[in-house]
């Protein structure tokens, strides 16, 4: 066990080093960038699941470009030890580090910590309040306003709706936000039910809780999803109470494996929101690299979202986000924290 | 079917083993043939134990050779020993079956672990068992827990497996000295039987009764090596000689009735519902032995008196004020010490516990009157307990030994000198010389003896030869009654008797 | 003489791999230590290492209360949740009752030694055994700790279950709790540890109180026929394991400042954890505080370092299971044979 330990660290360590003997540095690029080997960390609050993975791809990709290593860390929806993964950062001596996701009481004294080491940081989806952390945001409020606009369209202004949604997550609050807005400005809305759960099951914990709440509620045609985690939860229930042509989910975000959800046939899920993950990565690290090239990136970076429907899905035959990403371009890139030395992602 | 001549069932040859500075073995050599019983006697840390742990695949030797049945074996674990029709009934009986389990569970077990039928159901256990059970006539309810036998019936559970399992050789660890009188009989019946039917057994024990009784040769250990061999008739005086390197002195005591101050008194007690009312009074300075079969109240009398049990009626005293006590706790406060019996399970404590040492074993109920403050003063513990190895003779390295590594009799010192290194008022002892060999029993009866002070001793035995040599007075418990008072060897030799065949609880239909 | 040298090379011999036994552990976190400086210089900082401490500390305290029942004869499976919902009630006596540092670490305290008394009084009184007792438990605080707040996390400025706004906030006194430093250079949270630490070691191996908690672990009739409270004893080990656990979550609320649900999550199976790798240290064989610190300092060293080191998270665990695997493989097989 000793000797396997040893070499698990070892072989760790050499693929570190190996990584890290591939970046080269960029011509005419700012310093250090024109160098190379600039080193960031990027830690996470969630653990898993495919807005993650595509969040990560884009970041590796467009840190390759740059010729940055990335240290890539999760807290795994623990808060905790999300601090604790920023603060290692900040050991680490990275010259960046991008917070994605949290919260801001417990982030904020960390995050000001590594800007006193002279870190800059950058955040997503989190509101950390300092001047100096510029803000990565997709508009939440824009994609729940794109798909509830889609539902009121699809459904009229008169229907029996519930709505999956755990308090305390900035963005599902800004994005609850926009459904409470909705129901108040259209009094033929009936906003019945309302539940959710954040665990390390998500999905099947909110499948369960959304049996109990269709059986609750059998006149509820309009479920409200601001998290694609919770619409694969419905949607399981949905499918299993057998309720496919009278539910429909309304989602924010989008990944390949919910692609394929929407189109399977017969599916509740007929339309989502969403920014590309990958391009939000991608975004981060450009404005995180015009942090540490000292240049300023503006204190908010939007991306914008994108409406995608069940028909245009299947309309043009798109299966994964690769080709999502051929067909819609809008959806294939952003023009956030762009600059002219920064390469385009490969 | 009876050949006593037979081939040598097993032989081992030159064997060592060392622990440490500690040689245990330096070159045994031991054969015992099919049909044949071997005593096996030894004093004290002689090796005895070490030697059957590696016949049983416990231990592996540091060197030497071992054949079963003429061929050369070696056993890399007990498992192995056993497959090989090795069958070993330890001295600690409470690893002698699975607790937890029934006893028709226990008795096949061999068979639901492993070659048995994948479906078992609770009727077809215990048809298997009660055939088993019928291999050495045994008769117990079958669907007890295994944890709630007494010893002696959870040897025989053991040896009832062994012979299903068709041993060849069967090990005994001294294994009357948990069983009363009438339950070593049926024990020896079953022996001679088993060896009729041509199985090889060593028996290990330095209770010459049993030994004259079922030994057909004797073979003494001492210091590793096998110092004599006496075929029967065995010469005892010459064997014991042999076993402890000096004759065995009989104890002789007893006297004047005492008219000592009474330090605890028993009046019209009646332990359990229905039995008869008693009394008792234990005075200053005296050693009562109780004797009697199993389950003739012994224990239970000495319950009552450290305030575990309450009788069911009558009174009892301690220096004149109505004694009953809230649990041992208070007990030991009061200064009324027990010696529960089955010292594993009554005592000690795991080897890697702290305090597991001898200086631990024996500070731990007074660790409240010598450490007030709670910090323990490790020399203060450890100076207690080099005076006692000394005084008791206990065979160890030091006071920070643990007691997994002492032999059985030395084992008993450490709890004997536990309850003397305070003072008391009542000190009771529960088969005190339970899987204690010869030479520790006389050192146990000088301490025991030799130290009364002020206070009592109650003694319970069910060997009337212990109490014999132990006690200023004799006390013979029937059905839960005092039923003599009489000193004398015959008169007890019969009242016990009388005892036995007039019990209703019989191990056997 | 033959019989002399035999003597003397047999208990060199196993007193090199007693010795080796002992201190494998030691000898490991070293190596681990070297190695990771090797591959990641910025690994040995000091503030690196106080941070491998001050993740580890939480884990380490909530250890200590699981190796207390462990020795008691016990187990505490409630230690996670007894944390978590310190963090709540920690949250929720600041930001819904308004109370202060010091009322809200008192309160706190009080409720984690009410859970532990409770967790006793189940095992001693009715019966229950340990383990079932505290799994209850823990699935009880789990649903218990989102009753007053309705299943929200708790944060400043929270909308209430009556519809109302709560009007507190975190005290930034207690956040100096899980934030603050001694000397400006050791994290708070690490002296906590440190003294909790020593504390509990003292108890434990110097006292007689700790020699009866183990005694009852060894054997509990043994302890009991030899005049010992066990009933008192079980109970006050579950009522320190439950003290501890609440402070080990008033440390993270402190850290966190809310009330989140998921919070404490992974602190049951790492705080046990820390127990079994520490019965390997000094080849003790038993649950002690020193082993359980050391045992949670060494998992925290590994993977701060594979987290540098860029290992992906999933490795992580496997990791935590391969170390305990070996020291329980330290514990209980190399070597048995001997005895």
């Amino acid at each position: 066990m000793r000797r396997s330990l040893i070499s698990l660290a070892l072989a760790a360590s050499l693929a570190a080093i190996g990584g890290s003997a591939f970046a080269e540095g960029i011509a005419g690029a700012p310093a250090p960038f024109d160098k190379g080997g600039v080193k960031i960390a990027v830690v996470s609050f969630l653990g898993s699941g495919d807005w993650l993975q595509a969040f990560e791809a884009g970041v590796k990709r467009q840190a390759e470009a740059l010729g940055i290593e990335a240290n890539i860390s999760q807290a795994r929806n623990d808060i905790n030890q999300e601090r604790e993964l920023i603060q290692q950062a900040i050991n680490l001596g990275v010259k960046g580090i991008i917070i994605n996701n949290g919260q801001p009481e417990a982030l904020k004294d960390v995050a000001q910590a590594a800007l006193d080491a002279g870190i800059p940081v950058i955040a997503y989806d989190v509101n950390l309040d300092n001047p100096k952390i510029p803000q990565v945001e997709q508009s939440d409020a824009d994609m729940a306003r794109l798909v509830l606009e889609q539902a009121l369209k699809d459904e009229g202004t008169s229907f029996e709706g519930g709505v999956v949604y755990v308090a305390g997550f900035a963005p599902l609050d800004r994005r609850y936000a926009v459904w409470k807005d909705i129901v108040a400005k259209n009094p033929g809305i009936k906003d019945v039910a309302t539940w959710g759960v954040v665990n390390d099951t998500v999905a099947a914990s909110v499948a369960d809780q959304t049996k109990a709440v269709l059986r609750a509620n059998p006149n509820l045609s309009v479920v409200f999803t601001p998290w694609d985690e919770f619409a694969r939860g419905v949607k399981l229930a949905v499918d299993e109470l057998g309720l496919g042509d009278k539910v429909k989910i309304y989602g924010v975000d989008i990944s390949t494996s919910d692609i394929q959800a929407i189109i399977e046939p017969g599916s509740p899920w007929v339309a989502t929101a969403a920014t590309n993950p990958s391009v939000v990565g991608e975004a981060s690290v450009r404005g995180l690299a015009q942090l540490i090239a000292g240049q300023d990136p503006g204190h908010s970076i939007l991306i914008q979202p994108t409406l995608v429907t069940k028909n245009d899905l299947v309309d043009n035959n798109i299966k994964t986000i690769e080709e999502l990403q051929a067909k819609f371009p809008a959806f294939k890139d952003s023009d956030a924290a762009k600059a002219p030395w920064i390469p385009e992602p490969k | 079917m009876s050949a006593p001549q037979a081939s040598i069932a097993l032989s081992v040859t030159g064997i060592e083993k060392s622990f440490g500075p500690t040689r245990a073995l330096a070159g045994a050599d031991l054969t015992v043939a099919a049909g044949e019983i071997v005593a096996l006697m030894g004093a004290n840390g002689a090796g005895k134990s070490t030697l059957v742990k590696i016949i049983s695949g416990s231990y592996w030797p540091d060197a030497g050779t071992m054949t079963l049945g003429g061929k050369a074996v070696s056993f890399a674990s007990p498992r192995e020993a056993k497959a090989a029709g090795i069958a070993t009934v330890h001295q600690a009986t409470d690893q002698a079956g699975a607790a937890g389990l029934t006893v028709a569970e226990n008795l096949t077990l061999d068979e639901l672990c492993g070659t048995g039928p994948l479906f078992v159901s609770g009727r077809s256990i215990r048809r298997r068992a009660r055939a088993i059970a019928g291999l050495i006539d045994l008769d117990l309810p079958m669907d007890r827990d295994f944890l709630d036998l007494r010893p002696a019936e959870r040897q025989l559970v053991a040896i009832a497996r062994a012979v299903a399992a068709k041993a060849s050789v069967l090990i005994l660890d001294e294994p009357t000295s948990s069983l009363s009188t009438a339950e070593a009989e049926r024990l020896f019946a079953l022996l001679k039987r088993l060896r009729a039917q041509g199985m090889a057994i060593l028996y290990i024990s330095h209770r010459l009764g049993d030994l004259a009784a079922i030994a057909d040769r004797a073979v003494v250990l001492r210091g590793g090596r096998i110092v004599g061999a006496f075929p029967r008739p065995i010469d005892f005086p010459a064997a014991v000689a042999a076993m402890i390197g000096r004759p065995l002195e009989a104890a002789a005591h007893g006297g004047e009735p005492s008219t000592a101050p009474i330090i605890a008194a028993l009046r019209n007690v009646q332990l359990i519902p229905g039995a008869v009312r008693f009394d008792l009074d234990l005075r200053s300075g005296e050693v009562v032995a109780i004797t009697g079969t199993l389950g003739s109240g012994k224990s239970r009398l000495l319950r009552v008196l450290f305030g575990l049990d309450t009788p069911h009626a009558g009174t009892v005293t301690l220096d004149g004020k109505p004694w009953h006590s809230d649990g041992p706790g208070r007990s030991i406060a009061k200064g009324v010490f027990m010696v529960a019996e089955d010292r594993w399970q009554s005592s000690l404590l795991p080897p890697e516990t702290p305090g597991a040492s001898i200086a631990g074993t024996i500070a731990l109920p007074h660790l409240p009157r010598w450490f007030p403050a709670g910090i323990i003063d490790a020399t203060r513990e450890r100076l207690v307990a080099t005076d006692a190895i000394r005084r008791l003779g206990i065979k160890a390295r030091n006071a920070d030994a643990t007691l997994d590594q002492l032999s059985g009799g030395n084992q008993q010192k450490v709890v004997l000198a536990r309850w003397q290194a305070e003072p008391c008022r009542l000190l009771l002892l529960d088969e005190p010389f339970q899987g204690v060999d010869v030479g520790a029993r006389e050192d146990l009866i000088a301490a025991i003896r030799g130290s009364q002070g002020g206070s009592a001793t109650v003694i319970a035995t069910s060997d009337t030869e212990e109490a014999l040599e132990v006690a200023d007075r004799i006390l013979v418990m029937r059905d839960h009654t005092l039923i003599s008072a009489d000193g004398s060897e015959g008169s007890l030799a019969a009242a016990i008797g009388g005892a036995a065949s007039a019990s209703p609880r019989k191990l056997e239909p | 003489m033959t019989t002399d040298t035999s003597q003397k090379s047999a208990p060199r011999a196993s007193n090199i791999a007693e010795t080796a036994r002992r201190y494998a552990l030691f000898v490991l976190l070293g190596l681990m230590l070297l190695g990771f400086w090797w591959a990641q210089p910025a690994f040995i900082n000091s503030a690196n290492l106080f941070s491998i401490l001050q993740a580890v500390s939480v884990v380490a305290i909530l250890g200590v209360g699981v190796s207390i029942t462990m020795s008691a004869g016990g187990f505490d499976l409630s230690v996670g949740s007894v944390a978590a919902s310190a963090v709540m009630a920690a949250s929720y006596a600041m930001v819904v009752l308004q109370l202060d540092a010091v009322s809200t670490f008192i309160l706190v305290l009080a409720i984690g030694a009410l859970i532990g008394l409770a967790n006793g009084l189940l095992i001693v009184k009715v019966g229950v055994p340990d383990l079932l007792a505290t799994l209850s438990t823990m699935f009880l605080l789990a649903g218990l700790q989102l009753i007053p707040t309705g299943g929200r996390s708790i944060t400043a400025g929270m909308v209430l279950p009556d519809g109302s706004t709560a009007k507190g906030a975190y005290d930034p006194a207690f956040l100096l709790l899980g934030r603050s430093r001694l000397f400006d250079i050791v994290p708070l949270p690490v002296v906590i540890m440190a003294v909790v630490a020593v504390i509990a070691w003292f108890l434990m191996e110097r006292t007689r109180f700790g020699r009866v908690f183990y005694a009852i672990g060894g054997n509990e009739t043994a302890a009991h026929l030899a005049g010992a409270p066990t009933k008192a004893y079980r109970l006050a080990a579950y009522i320190i394991s439950g003290t501890l656990a609440s402070l080990g979550g008033l440390i993270i609320a402190s850290r966190v400042g809310r009330g989140d649900v998921s919070a404490g999550n992974s602190l049951l199976l790492d705080a046990v954890a820390a127990s079994l790798i520490g019965f390997a240290v000094l080849d003790k064989r038993r649950p002690h505080v020193l082993g359980t610190v050391l045992g949670a300092i060494f998992v925290g060293v590994l993977l701060n370092g594979l987290t540098m080191l860029n290992a992906p998270y999933y490795t992580q665990d496997f990791v935590k299971g391969a170390v305990l695997v070996g020291a329980l493989a330290l514990t209980f097989g190399l070597g048995k044979r001997k005895r």
